[in-house]
Order: structure tokens, then sequence, then C-alpha cells
């Protein structure tokens, strides 16, 4: 089993998956910046001041790791920043569940709030998480330097 | 010793984490001066904005609201009886988009998030007439934009503004006729 999820090729169609996913999320999320903010604010967990640094600075972090992903440049980094990413995401969606919210995550740009809508959303950055520790777990076992040796553009 | 190597990986990881969100936000402030329209950095709510967008539109001095002006909440018969017999004008708070792809026939698109420029548009059909019977919808009832178009049609002055909580989605679970691009 170990040897499967550590597969070389699992590995690539595990980040090159998870990289178009942050590629696409992040592009949908530039378009319309107003729309993203009154996502951001729905949730109530940041304050209004540092509400459009973020709407404006994540999607950007979301292209860059997602293309790192996918060019296979910098691995290990690409795969822990994707995995921070989804430990964020999944407290804030648990957070609004916890209290009833209903918002639109705004993940994939915009949408109406359903609570339906953020279990699944929930569930879909828990996948991504396990991806991302399984991709970040392969490239943590090997040094830097062999990593971007080993798994840069080639399987 | 083993898990000091794993610490100090670790944190060549969470350098790298923070070098790489430390560039994504120089990017994102460049990107957003590029913009036709950049965001303000400080985040205005959408009710704030609603206000911002009634004053711009005000004739001049906004009129007192009465209790009795604010808007009613009506029902998919009372509200499918106004759309069929064009006894009110229908507005539809959604934004653009989802108004092009599909409406209830006869509605006219102001949406929320661009009432300034929507409002403008309608004007000389609006505004002679401030009793004229105006019932708004958006997509459903989690959706606040309807109650948010009609609370800033209350401040400019009209006085039988009416909302359809129901919205697109009621409407289209009854299967009842549409307009647009479906």
């Amino acid at each position: 089993m170990k040897k499967l999820f550590f597969n070389r090729w699992v590995i690539l169609i595990l980040r090159v998956i998870l990289g178009g996913i942050f590629i696409y999320a992040g592009s949908l999320k530039i378009e319309s910046p107003q729309a993203f903010a009154d996502n951001i604010a729905g949730f109530q967990l940041i304050p209004n001041a540092f509400v459009n640094l973020l709407t404006l600075s994540l999607p950007v972090f979301e292209i860059i790791v997602g293309l790192m992903l996918v060019i296979g440049f910098r691995l290990r980094i690409a795969a822990f920043s994707v995995l921070v990413l989804s430990l964020v995401f999944a407290v804030a969606l648990g957070s609004a569940l916890a209290r009833g919210l209903q918002i639109d995550c705004g993940c994939f740009g915009e949408g109406e709030p359903s609570t339906l809508k953020t279990w699944l959303s929930l569930g879909r950055d828990i996948l991504m998480g396990v991806a991302a520790l399984i991709v970040w777990r392969q490239f943590a076992s090997n040094s830097y330097s062999k990593v971007s040796g080993d798994y840069g553009l080639t399987p | 010793m083993k898990n000091q190597g794993a610490l100090a990986e670790l944190g060549k990881d969470l350098v790298g984490l923070w070098l790489l969100a430390t560039a994504s936000i120089c990017i994102a402030l460049v990107v957003n001066q590029l913009r036709d329209h950049p965001l303000s950095l400080i985040y205005a709510t959408k009710a704030q904005r609603m206000d911002v967008a009634v004053v711009k539109v005000a004739p001049t001095v906004l009129p007192a609201v009465e209790q009795s002006d604010h808007p009613q909440i009506i029902s998919m018969p009372e509200f499918r009886e106004l759309a069929e017999n064009k006894k009110a004008l229908i507005l539809d708070a959604r934004p653009e988009i989802f108004h092009r792809l599909g409406h209830v026939p006869g509605a006219l698109s102001l949406p929320r998030e661009d009432f300034e420029n929507g409002y403008s548009k309608y004007k000389s059909l609006l505004e002679p007439n401030k009793d004229q019977p105006i019932a708004v919808y958006c997509s459903e009832s989690n959706c606040e934009d309807s109650s948010m178009v009609a609370d800033a049609l209350v401040k400019l002055g009209y006085h039988r503004v009416m909302v359809f909580k129901g919205g697109w989605g009621e409407w289209t679970a009854a299967k009842l006729p549409q307009e647009g691009h479906q």
C-alpha cells in the first residue's frame, strides 16, 4: 500500500491534479476580487482591515504553488504550502459549519451560500490535504537537491 | 539527531512558505494596481457599498423613510400574480450574468453589486412614479441581494417595494416561464 502511494507515477499524477486545481481556483478568484472579498468576510474570522489584502494575495499564492507543482519546481515547498493552505481552509470551513454560518466559500468562484456545499468543500479540501501530504512526504524523505534532481520535470 | 534534522527541514519548508507568501502579496498589489478598477485595500461590507451607491444616485437629499415604506415580503402566488399580470415592475437583483442566462419574464436587471449603474440605466422608468409597485428577487431564500436592493429603493423614496424571498430558485422549481438564454 505504501509502495502504491509513493510510486513516482502516482506522485506525478497527484501533483499535476493538485496543481491544476489550484491554478484553476486561483484564476477564478482573481477575476472577481470584490465577490471573493465578500466570501472571505462571510467567514467572520479575520478583521475587515485584512480582508482585501488576503483577497488579492490568496489567488496569486494559489496560482504560484499550482504552477510549481505542475512544472516540478521546488516541489517540497510547493506541496508543503498546499498542505498548509488545505489545513487553513479546513479550519475555516469547519469553524463556519460549527457556528452554523450559511456561507459561500468562494473556493471556485461565485456561488450561493449553502451548508451542504460547505460540507462538500470541507470534504474536497481534506482530500486535497491528504494528496498534498503524500506528495510532501515523498519529497520530505529526500534531500532538497535530490528532490529537484529526481522528481522535477520527469516522473 | 534524526528529529533535529527533520525539524531543520521543516524550518526550511516554513521559510519557503513565508517567502512564497511575501512574493504573492507583492505581486498581488502590483496586479491590483493594473486593474481598471483596483480593489481598495480596506474592505467595505455589502451594506456599506450599497449605502455609498444610494448616496451617489440620490437626486438631492435622501427622503425620510417611514415605517410603512419598509419592503414587504411576498409569497410565490403573490409574486406570480404581479409578474404574470404585469401589476408590478419586476427587478432581478442577481449579478447580470445570471440575469442573461435566465430570468422571470419582463424582469429588469438591477444587480446589487452594480446598483449605481443599474439604477442610472432605469432612472427614467423608475423615478417618475415612486408609488408604483416594485417586486425584487434574487437567487433563492438565502440570498440577501433582493433585500438590499429593496432597502436601497426605499431609501431613495419608493413607497411600494416588495421582496420575493423564494427567488429564481422557487420560480424555476415551479417550472414557470423563463426569459433569457438558458
